[in-house]
């Protein structure tokens, strides 16, 4: 029950501490923008003689991989930023005193505050990602069926930043977690890059440096999951699409049973930071 | 009510290589309002995050009206007032009373009552809708001690309680405390104001260097008398042989100071010592208010 309390107020906070308005604000800029960038884009493209359906469908599909690539990447700071002091921050400030004094489990404060940032992620993530695939439905008439992948697997990256940046919390001062958090996921991005280049150069030590880096922490391993469908949507299976914003290779089961377990144990971790520490 | 409402046996708390509490035995009886006193850095607020569950004591066991400290069922016994009375600054008064009552176990009608009651009594009802970052420092404290009473419950810890409030704020805060004892809620006051718990503490217990170095009725406490002698030769020896023992003494001018438990015992010493053939030529007598007994006390643990 105190559980749903404290996720509620989580989620009550963020709306009136403009958290909301702000996302919504930025995003809905980035939004417009990259609707009329598609507009023109495709305006261009549809109306060059040499371009062939395929292809035009390949460029489609780059501008939308590009676009859910970096909503991905926004999802990914808001979910750090919003639980990067959620425990420390409390404390220092003196907030958490009378609550945690409250008969509440440590672990429902921890568990609570997961689940009300992880609810405004999925209203983030599903809205944003919707706009996204309906502009360039409408605008292109190419519906990305399996575009729809993405946005799951950019709420599990988010949900495993989310308790990582939470455990974080519980032992180290906002700015110090802050630091600590990106610099992994800057980690996890690169090591994405290097893993693609590994299997490019058919180089094995490249390729598991790449692979380790996603068990350090597997948001890139699911964003590859998004992006191989998302390539595949666009019938670039030739070798086209990479780099960043996608992915050939997408995780293999062992690892998204891997990312599954890696959120069970930052959430243990985070519980068990929390109840061991004095207030 | 053969039940403390707080009991703590051996407690010890180290940070690292300090030692904030070395060892307290504590009693509070049901009904009471209790006064914990120190000096900063004393302990006190450790002690008080240690019964509450915020800080994990090293050694020791502490029960809350029989239960473990910082269990649920401990927790669900105790309204807390924090001495930072820091509180999220975007909820409404109403709104914030409302969610501690839902992490209380209120159920909702409890609450819209409980709610209005609360913001009566400590005289913000007028400001239920407005948001705590429009409150002042005084008016926090009043709504963080409506929080600590909301839920009804039968132990209250209020840390400083009054330290942010006017003469007319501290006046309530003392009726309340005051209201509370008649209706039977232990008060387990934490405070520096010394005339505040002169005032409202039937029990105190002061503490220094995480040591408790007086407990019991404050009355009791208070009874005892300070002497100031100036005496001539022969008077050291005289103390001495009748078991008497300065608490400090100055023999260059011949001052010296003694406790007693009342007027006979002064007498009594006065007696002894004129029949030992020792001139007496000032006796004075000094009332022992809670900040002697607090000062003297805190320094002799200092030296």
């Amino acid at each position: 029950m105190n559980l749903w309390v404290i996720a509620e107020h989580t989620l009550r906070e963020a709306v009136r501490r403009r958290v909301v308005l702000a996302a919504t604000v930025v995003i809905g800029g980035f939004l417009a923008l990259y609707g009329v960038g598609v507009w023109f884009g495709y305006r261009d493209i549809s109306t060059d003689p040499d371009l062939t359906m395929s292809m035009q469908r390949v460029i489609v599909g780059f501008m939308l991989q590009g676009g859910m690539w970096s909503l991905n990447f926004v999802a990914s700071l808001l979910a750090i930023f919003l639980a990067v002091g959620s425990i420390s921050g409390e404390i220092d400030q003196g907030t958490m005193h009378a609550v945690a004094a409250r008969p509440v489990c440590r672990a429902q404060i921890v568990l609570g505050k997961f689940l009300g940032n992880l609810m405004l992620l999925t209203v983030f993530i599903g809205v944003s990602t919707a706009i996204m695939i309906a502009v360039v439905s409408i605008i292109t008439g190419q519906y990305a069926e399996r575009a729809w992948t993405a946005p799951f697997a950019m709420l599990f990256a988010a949900a495993i930043l989310l308790a990582v940046t939470i455990a974080g919390s519980t032992r180290l001062g906002s700015l110090a977690n802050g630091v600590v958090v990106f610099t992994l996921y800057a980690v996890a991005l690169v090591g994405g890059v290097i893993e693609q280049i590994g299997n490019f150069l058919d180089n094995p030590v490249t390729f598991d440096i790449g692979i380790a880096t996603s068990v350090l922490l597997p948001t890139r391993a699911l964003w590859d999951l998004a992006g191989a469908q998302l390539a595949q949507e666009s019938g670039a299976a030739s070798g086209m699409t990479g780099g960043p914003f996608s992915s050939l290779n997408p995780p293999s089961g062992w690892m998204l049973l891997v990312a599954g377990v890696y959120l069970l144990l930052a959430l243990a971790y985070a519980i068990r930071g929390f109840q061991r520490r004095d207030i | 009510m053969d039940q403390a409402a707080i009991r703590a046996t051996g407690l010890r708390k180290s940070f690292g290589d300090t030692h904030a509490v070395r060892g307290i035995d504590l009693d509070v009886p049901q009904g009471e309002v209790f006064g914990f006193l120190g000096p900063n850095g004393a302990g006190k607020s450790t002690v008080v995050k240690i019964i509450l569950g915020l800080v994990q004591a090293s050694a020791g066991e502490v029960t809350v009206l029989g239960h473990p400290a910082g269990s649920l069922a401990a927790r669900r016994q105790i309204g807390f007032l924090p001495e930072t009375f820091r509180f999220h600054q975007w909820m409404h008064a109403s709104e914030f009373l409302d969610f501690h009552g839902r992490l209380a176990g209120l159920d909702r009608d409890t609450r819209r009552k409980r709610v209005d009651e609360m913001l009566e009594l400590v005289g913000l009802a007028h400001r239920r809708r407005d948001r705590l970052s429009t409150f002042s420092k005084g008016m926090h404290q009043r709504i963080g001690l409506a929080q600590a009473l909301l839920a009804e419950p039968p132990l209250v810890v209020l840390d400083e309680p009054t330290s942010a409030l006017d003469p007319i704020g501290r006046r309530d805060v003392r009726d309340i405390i005051r209201n509370l004892r008649a209706a039977g809620i232990t008060v387990f006051l934490n405070s520096h104001l010394l005339s505040e718990v002169e005032q409202v503490c039937d029990q105190v217990a002061i503490i220094n260097r995480g040591r408790i170095v007086a407990a019991g009725d404050l009355r009791e406490l208070l009874a005892a008398r300070e002497v100031e002698l100036r005496l001539g030769e022969g008077a050291e020896a005289a103390l001495r042989a009748s078991g008497l023992q300065p608490v400090s003494e100055q023999p260059a001018d011949g001052r010296y100071v003694l406790t007693a438990a009342g007027d006979e015992e002064i007498a009594r010493i006065t007696a002894h010592l004129a029949g030992a053939g020792v001139s007496i030529y000032e006796v004075q007598v000094r009332s022992n208010s809670l900040e002697d007994l607090f000062v003297r006390l805190a320094d002799a643990t200092d030296q």
